[in-house]
């Protein structure tokens, strides 16, 4: 039975040695304490930038505002100017239109008031044609 | 009792427009608002006393007068650079004016040599200001009705109510 | 009538046809890109260069039979896929490049709230298909694009901090000097991020991984409405980038040349997109739970974090824009 001595395949003594598994990588370019570094620094720089740049845009702002300060006058005086127009005109065209009417009082004020009321954009331009209007109500926002 | 809209006769709201595009506009801005200050803030007083188109027109025909007048100064006098710095403001999106520095400081210069007008600083526009202006406070711009009497003082004396208030319960 | 006409039909479609376009030759370009990185030459047989590909695909699947599955929800299954190419295709028009179609002052609460409609598309195809595949795909889709939304939403909050608007043309304004990407780059970086996870794309790619899961909440399309799906998603990545091309990398007018703006802002987007297609070649995919640890214990407090940073430090150094 156990005549033959059968050599069993066994570690060397005193085991083998370590195996190597670490990845042996050179190190290279900046180490991250470097590069977090350089990233704090560049939004420091960053920040400083877009600071004095908010702050000469307030300015900037203030400038834009002063310059519609000077202007509004001039428009609002347009504007003024623009809807008596209107308005006379539609008083002369209800003259027209309702002179069959018995009792018909032109220009009657619709409110219980003698002060001025700002005529909404319907009542000036219900006489005109309706692509008036609309040009009136959205002409700003489309590009032509 | 509703009376009439009065609306002022159609000769008198004919003036003299300013036609110019916007960007004309806001390249003169500056310059139109130190010019014509005087105009202007008598407008816009009037427009904030009265609260009513109609009573202010004669001060906005003076507005555009004095508009119409600063135009044609500056066309006289410095149509070149002018022309160049709205054109600049057109350029871009927006009419910024920082995209413009260049043409709007040959503007100004040209403005400052020929016609003595200087650019206002940063913040005269904005400024609050008073007006000296001959025309009366109007009365009541809002035609309200009058107010009526206040109530008689209550003779007597006034006691806290005996349960305490009906709104709260937690007063004590 | 002419008037009309050039508002409703043709200015819309001056900015479809160029998107659909780019979207076309994107997926070319992904493909190329693709097979260069792997040692291969991807497609070049259809046209010189492969360039007709894209045309020869897109009239592939459109001449393919539509399968609609008996068991599907007939009218919901065909409505998913258009209602995503919409969506997809109307976020393109508040973009300022650098005029919008629509110029809006809340152009990017439109833009949130438009895409945060895309996961309508998502979830009503696989509930749609009537398939077990295709509802839990769409299901974990929209879990992962809502959740990618958050970290959105609060990146473009701290953005808006700097610029004070939610205009975007404004952030050409406050770009001009210096990008935004410089102050903000720990930012920059988690939208990049976000915005991959948000457009489904490599390597967060879990709801349409083709091989493992069965490509997701559209396994059940086919032809036409699959490639609905297909353009939505290319111009959802096409409208990503440029959108972060405007937010983080400063887009202003060119004073002397304004023509060039666009190619400007749309050379920063390809720039953007190549480099999706690079992260695509190069990472793995996330498993489920990492994705969803990223958002929301990752980016979720830092972008509080740092949007509490960048309130108080405006204000503190007196560095708020104008109008906040």
């Amino acid at each position: 039975m156990a005549s033959a001595k059968v050599k069993q395949d066994m570690p060397p003594p005193g085991g083998y040695g370590p195996v190597q598994y670490k990845r042996n990588l050179p190190t290279r370019g900046l180490s991250g304490y470097s590069m977090f570094g350089i990233g704090i620094g560049v939004m420091i720089f960053g920040y400083w930038r877009i600071v004095k740049w908010n702050r000469e845009r307030r300015r900037l702002l203030i400038e834009d505002l002063e310059a519609r300060i000077a202007l509004l006058p001039l428009l609002q005086a347009e504007s003024d100017r623009r809807t008596l127009r209107l308005m006379r005109e539609n008083l002369e065209e209800e003259a027209v239109i309702m002179k069959d009417v018995p009792g018909w009082k032109v220009g009657e004020n619709m409110f219980h008031t003698d002060r001025w009321v700002s005529p909404t954009l319907d009542e000036l331009y219900n006489l005109r044609l309706r692509e008036e209007l609309i040009q009136k109500k959205f002409d700003f926002l489309k590009y032509m | 009792m509703p009376g009439s809209v009065e609306v002022p006769a159609l000769q008198d709201l004919t003036v003299d427009e300013v036609n110019v595009s916007s960007a004309v506009l806001k390249a003169a801005a500056h310059h139109y608002g130190s010019q014509c200050d005087k105009a202007n803030k008598e407008f816009m007083l009037c427009r904030w006393e009265e609260k009513d188109p109609r009573k202010c027109l004669e001060e906005g025909k003076k507005v555009n007068e004095c508009a119409i007048n600063f135009f044609r100064q500056i066309k006289g006098n410095c149509p070149e650079s002018f022309t160049e710095y709205w054109t600049c403001l057109d350029y871009c999106n927006l009419h910024e004016l920082r995209h413009c520095r260049k043409q709007q400081k040959e503007f100004d210069n040209c403005v400052l040599d020929k016609l003595g007008w200087e650019r206002p600083d940063l913040g005269n526009l904005s400024k609050v200001t008073k007006v000296a202006t001959s025309r009366p406070l109007p009365e009541n711009p809002y035609h309200s009705r009058a107010r009526p009497e206040p109530n008689p003082a209550i003779e007597g004396p006034l006691e806290p109510a005996k349960h305490g208030s009906r709104v709260f319960f937690w007063n004590w | 009538m002419l008037h009309i006409l050039i508002t409703h039909v043709i200015n819309p479609l001056a900015y479809i046809v160029p998107v659909l376009l780019a979207v076309a030759f994107l997926t070319l370009i992904e493909r190329k890109v693709l097979g260069y990185m792997q040692l291969r030459k991807g497609p070049n047989v259809v046209g010189p260069y492969g360039l007709l590909q894209p045309i020869a695909d897109g009239v592939k699947l459109f001449i393919k039979e539509p399968i609609r599955p008996s068991t599907s929800s007939p009218f919901l299954f065909l409505a998913a896929p258009a209602l995503a190419l919409t969506l997809a295709l109307t976020l393109w028009a508040p973009m300022p490049l650098p005029h919008p179609v629509t110029d809006m002052n809340l152009s990017m609460l439109f833009i949130l709230a438009l895409s945060s409609l895309a996961v309508y598309s998502i979830l009503g195809s696989g509930w749609a298909s009537n398939s077990k595949y295709a509802l839990i795909g769409a299901l974990r889709a929209v879990a992962q694009t809502i959740s990618y939304e958050v970290a959105l939403g609060l990146i473009l909050l701290s953005t808006i901090m700097f610029t004070g608007g939610f205009t975007l043309s404004m952030f050409s304004t406050t770009q001009e000097a210096i990008w935004l990407l410089a102050p903000a780059w720990p930012l920059a970086a988690m939208w990049y991020t976000s915005t991959l996870a948000e457009t489904n794309r490599a390597p967060f790619d879990l709801t349409e991984g083709e091989s493992e899961l069965v490509s997701g909440f559209n396994v059940e399309y086919a032809g036409g409405p699959f490639a609905l799906f297909f353009l939505a998603e290319y111009a959802n990545i096409l409208f990503m980038n440029t959108l972060s091309a405007i937010l983080f990398m400063g887009t202003s007018c060119f004073l002397m040349f304004p023509e060039l703006t666009t190619a400007n802002i749309m050379m920063k987007a390809a720039l953007l997109s190549a480099l999706f297609l690079w992260v695509r070649a190069s990472y793995p995919r996330f498993r489920y739970d990492q994705l969803m640890h990223l958002v929301w214990k990752n980016f979720l407090p830092l972008t509080l974090a740092l949007i509490l940073w960048h309130l108080s430090m405006p204000v503190s150094t007196a560095g708020l824009p104008p109008q906040l």
